[in-house]
């Protein structure tokens, strides 16, 4: 349909365009396109920005050094081994290693996925959260899928999510917290919501992490309180109390509220 | 001549695939369009696979890889990354029943023993480290010595 000697579409207008026409199906209320765009410049030029000794910082902050690297690295447009080696040359192992750490993270659900394909859509073990599955809906509520929760950071994270196509590691975190264990879906709506929107979005990283806040690939549920998100979070979210009460409260409060029934450590 | 299967998991040509295909090979990547619908992708998505498989400035062609394929390829052998994918791997076999399919992989970020443990991350972690924490050339040089 597209010949090699073709003159490729130089404004995005004109590519989206083509997208549609080779999409039929798609709904035509969904008309966002991220501005992350695709392609190696574009790697590259967030490649450039890695460093290594304000990521080891930084990272679990929304605001910290951070690459966005993941939807090049998810389609294979750049390795991960390219990645570590920058890593590597801009910096010391000691200081690199945290880095490196998190790029293995991708390795590791990778053979997975290939060991188990099973384990992709299927628990891998029981819930450690006093629930059985029976016990999670199983569709996404409306509210989730249209960021409209009440929730004043959640619903932040989700307008993310929908517009960009990217989310920070630890918003994803809480957002899939929220999903399994406040409203108590089951892990694989919230999972086929996120690959459908991101564009990193990737059967094993997803589905395995999704697992592991479900408590269904890891020893306990992933849960944390609104102090959390605050210690975490820019002055872009918004962390205000009354806002976000559904989230705020000591572990102690919310281990009561959200597992009564709970039995890990 | 040979023809090398761009999918969706290796946007690359710089991949052993493509390499070990040979000069002249065809290049394609195929846009299938049925496996977007099938896995709900939203527009943004498609946009960002879509720029990424242009900007390899290659043919394109839209259908169902194993049509497309069975299609267009007569006696040549096919090039083609490995993907965990089940769809993708189905599709190979199934492309074998006819045709030379080469699957190649990547050389990717760590070599670790086959028995090593993968029940938890940090486990998994403590046996990669040394490889990962390891530049490609040092490997390369490690290799070839
Ligand atoms: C619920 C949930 C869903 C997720 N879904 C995906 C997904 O679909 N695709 C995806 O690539 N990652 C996923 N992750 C992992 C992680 O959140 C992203 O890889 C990371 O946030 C991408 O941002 P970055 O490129 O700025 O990462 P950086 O922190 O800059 O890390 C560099 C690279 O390392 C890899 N990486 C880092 N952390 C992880 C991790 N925990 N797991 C796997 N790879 C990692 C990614 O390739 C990333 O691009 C998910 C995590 C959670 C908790």
């Amino acid at each position: 349909m597209r010949d090699a000697t073709q003159q490729i579409p130089t404004d995005r207008a004109s590519l989206i365009a083509e997208v549609r026409q080779l999409s039929p199906n798609l709904s035509a209320d969904d008309t966002t396109v991220s501005s992350i765009r695709g392609g190696r410049a574009a790697a590259k030029a967030r490649l450039k920005t890695l460093d290594p000794a304000e990521y080891g910082k930084t990272r679990n902050h929304l605001d910290g050094a951070v690459t966005q690297l993941s939807p090049y690295i998810r389609h294979g447009v750049m390795g991960a081994d390219e990645v570590r080696d920058q890593a590597l040359e801009l910096a010391s192992c000691k200081t690199a290693e945290k880095f490196v750490q998190q790029l293995t993270w991708r390795d590791y659900w990778q053979r997975l996925y290939r060991e188990y394909p099973d384990h992709i859509w299927n628990d891998v073990e029981d819930y450690k959260t006093g629930f059985g599955p029976e016990d999670y809906a199983d569709d996404l509520p409306e509210d989730i899928a249209a960021g409209e929760t009440g929730v004043a950071c959640i619903d932040q994270f989700i307008d993310q999510l929908l517009t960009t196509g990217y989310l920070h590691n630890h918003a994803r975190l809480y957002l899939a917290g929220y999903i399994c264990h406040w409203r108590r879906v089951k892990w694989q709506a919230g999972a086929a919501w996120f690959l459908s929107h991101l564009l990193d979005g990737d059967p094993a990283s997803n589905n395995l992490s999704w697992q592991w806040v479900a408590s269904t690939f890891s020893h306990k549920p992933y849960y944390y309180n609104l102090d959390n998100v605050e210690k975490f979070s820019g002055p872009d979210i918004d962390t205000a109390f009354k806002r976000n009460k559904p989230l705020a409260g000591t572990y102690e409060d919310l281990r009561k509220r959200l597992f009564p029934n709970g039995d890990f450590q | 001549m040979s023809v090398i299967w761009i999918h969706e998991d290796a946007i690359t040509l710089d991949h052993p695939a493509v390499t070990m295909a040979g000069e002249g090979a065809e290049i394609i990547f195929i846009w299938d369009t049925e496996r977007h619908d099938e896995k709900a992708y939203s527009l943004k998505r498609r946009v960002f696979i879509y720029e990424c498989a242009l900007d390899l400035g290659v043919k394109i062609m839209a259908g169902h890889p194993y049509n497309v394929l069975r299609e267009l390829v007569g006696e040549q052998t096919i090039y083609t990354a490995w993907s965990p994918d089940p769809d993708y791997r189905e599709i190979i076999a199934d492309l074998r029943d006819t045709h030379e399919v080469k699957v190649i992989e990547a050389p990717g970020l760590v070599s670790v023993p086959d028995d090593v443990d993968t029940k938890r991350f940090f486990r998994f972690w403590n046996r990669a480290k040394k490889s990962a924490m390891t530049p490609s050339h040092q490997v390369l040089e490690s290799e070839t010595a």
